[in-house]
């Protein structure tokens, strides 16, 4: 497979005679590299839960950031080379912010999930009169929460530039056997605290060390409050909750 | 085109808009993406300080002035909104921003409801004194800059620096027709601190500022009545009686008074008061209010040269 592979993964933009792309392919590998994201969306709110891999002891698990806020409204959690996420993300909040000052309104979810996907296949060589451009795909995923006139929303976009909406997803290393989770024990009319501690619950199963408030953090969108991390004093009583 | 161009660049007609000819193909560098994605505002934010098209003749700004200096030219074709009384005061309570609401273009009063003080975000507030326009879109623009930096830097901005984000964006357009004159006001760490700022690029930090045509009139009851330990009802009575006076001798000043307090958790709108009404009447009651009217009538008790009677005991 590797022989007939490497005629076709050099070039970023080059179709291999099968039709695929293999940058862009490699590039949705790096994300089942990345700690397991989980997503689940409610008829009251979205919730996010991350996994944070504390790998020394040394480290402040503070430090780590992997749920971000886009908007009051908006709210993101990446997995993958996070660092990518930092521009898509930086562009998100560019794009809801221009859109408040030229119509006065907040920007709706799926038009900024679509905002941040217009970035993801500007890679590849540019024009000799262009700025430079990016030379290879985000290696990042996104699940994107929100709230707009649609209600609660939950977006999960990857580095082709697709963006799928989803009542529950999970991406990153555990994916699958969290998907499988989610699958088996979501339900549609889930309150915000079942959600938090089913989030809990999927991380818990895909983690190898043992959860705690140190190494997962939560984050969840809702009508009343917007966008919101949850402190250290609601994650544990969450926690404690499971 | 061509005629006209020649008929208005003031410089020899036999050097074709060369600036208008630059300024279009910069634009030129932003791809047809960005629009797609960002509403057309593709170069603001990540690019810094956004440029505009700018009219294709020689000296662009040469040719605004002519259509909008009423002072050199009664009858010009643009008039931009200039009168105004607009004040702001630091004190030990916050920060008291008081401003009128009338509009004035020329002689004419355009519009007596006027919002002159712009609501940046939940703890900034800008006021509004020059060109209307100007300053709605540059303060709101400040805004969406200030929740960017919010947002990147997990910590408010300091008044400090959004007054200066502010000058270097309108000295950036110095000398092509930009009129403001504003106060940025807000509470951050160093507690609550006060610009001035203007369109030739003037940034000013101070305790007192009072911008418009009716300012004069303003400073002379504001410095009168200041003083730092002003109780917050005091201060407040203090923004409201300075605007009225300038309500009432200066003519491009007046119709009604917005009041704001800024304080620790953010600003407060307090009220709307009438001119008029404050000058026969008083502010109603609100807290630091006198009780009657600001106007003469209340004080010279009938003996007033315009009173019917006082005339006839004189005789």
């Amino acid at each position: 497979m590797f022989l007939t592979r490497s005629e076709y993964d050099r070039g970023v933009n080059t179709f291999s005679p099968e039709g695929r792309l293999f940058q862009v392919e490699y590039a949705i590998e790096a994300i089942k590299l990345g700690s397991t994201t989980v997503g689940i969306r409610t008829p009251t709110g979205v919730v996010l839960g991350v996994e944070k891999r504390v790998q020394s002891p040394l480290l402040e698990s503070s430090s780590i950031e992997k749920i971000m806020e886009i908007d009051t409204h908006l709210g993101c959690a990446m997995s993958g080379l996070t660092a990518d996420a930092r521009t898509m993300i930086d562009h998100a909040r560019v794009t809801s912010q221009n859109h408040a000052f030229t119509f006065d309104e907040r920007i709706k979810v799926e038009s900024v999930t679509q905002a941040v996907c217009d970035l993801a296949l500007r890679f590849g060589e540019s024009m000799e009169n262009e700025d430079a451009m990016m030379s290879r795909p985000f290696g990042v995923a996104l699940l994107i929460a929100g709230i707009d006139e649609l209600g609660p929303q939950l977006y999960h976009t990857d580095p082709s530039g697709t963006f799928v909406k989803y009542e529950a997803k999970a991406i990153g290393s555990g994916s699958e056997a969290a998907q499988a989770e989610l699958q088996d024990k979501y339900h549609k009319s889930m309150s915000m605290k079942e959600a938090q501690i089913l989030t809990l619950c999927v991380l818990k199963q895909v983690m190898e060390e043992k959860l705690d408030q140190h190494n997962v953090q939560l984050a969840q969108v809702t009508q009343e409050k917007g966008f919101e991390i949850l402190s250290d004093a609601l994650l544990k009583e969450a926690i404690e909750g499971m | 085109m061509n005629t006209f161009v020649s008929r208005f660049a003031p410089s020899s007609s036999a050097l074709p808009h060369s600036k208008g000819a630059i300024a279009v193909e910069d634009d030129e560098k932003y791809s047809d993406l960005t629009w797609g994605s960002q509403a057309g505002f593709g170069h603001l934010g990540t690019k810094g300080i956004p440029s505009f098209k700018v009219p294709s003749l020689a000296d662009p700004s040469a040719f605004l002035r002519m259509h909008t200096d009423d002072y050199a030219d009664p009858s010009c074709r643009i008039k931009i909104q200039h009168g105004t009384t607009t004040l702001a005061f630091r004190f030990k309570g916050g920060i008291i921003v008081a401003v009128d609401s009338r509009a004035t273009a020329g002689s004419y009063i355009a519009s007596g409801t006027v919002k002159k003080v712009i609501e940046i975000n939940p703890y900034l507030l800008g006021t509004m004194a020059g060109g209307a326009a100007d300053c709605q879109y540059w303060e709101t623009y400040l805004g969406i800059e200030c929740r960017l930096h919010e947002l990147r830097n997990r910590e408010r901005i300091s008044v400090a620096a959004a007054s200066k984000f502010l000058s270097n964006l309108v000295y950036s357009y110095k000398g092509m027709g930009l009129s403001m004159g504003t106060m940025i006001c807000g509470w951050d760490k160093t507690g609550p601190a006060l610009f001035y700022v203007d369109s030739d690029g003037t940034r000013l930090k101070g305790d007192i500022f009072s911008v418009g045509s009716g300012s004069t009139y303003a400073y002379g009851v504001l410095d009168q009545g200041y003083h730092w330990d002003l109780s917050d009802e005091d201060a407040q009575e203090l923004g409201r009686r300075s605007i009225y006076a300038a309500g009432h001798r200066d003519a491009y000043s007046g119709n009604t008074i917005n009041l704001y307090h800024v304080k620790e958790q953010g600003w407060e709108f307090l009220g709307n008061y009438d001119v008029t009404k404050m000058h026969y009447d008083g502010p109603g009651n609100v807290p630091g209010a006198t009780g009657g009217g600001y106007g003469y009538e209340v004080r010279t008790a009938g003996r007033s040269a315009s009173d019917a009677d006082a005339i006839d005991t004189s005789a």
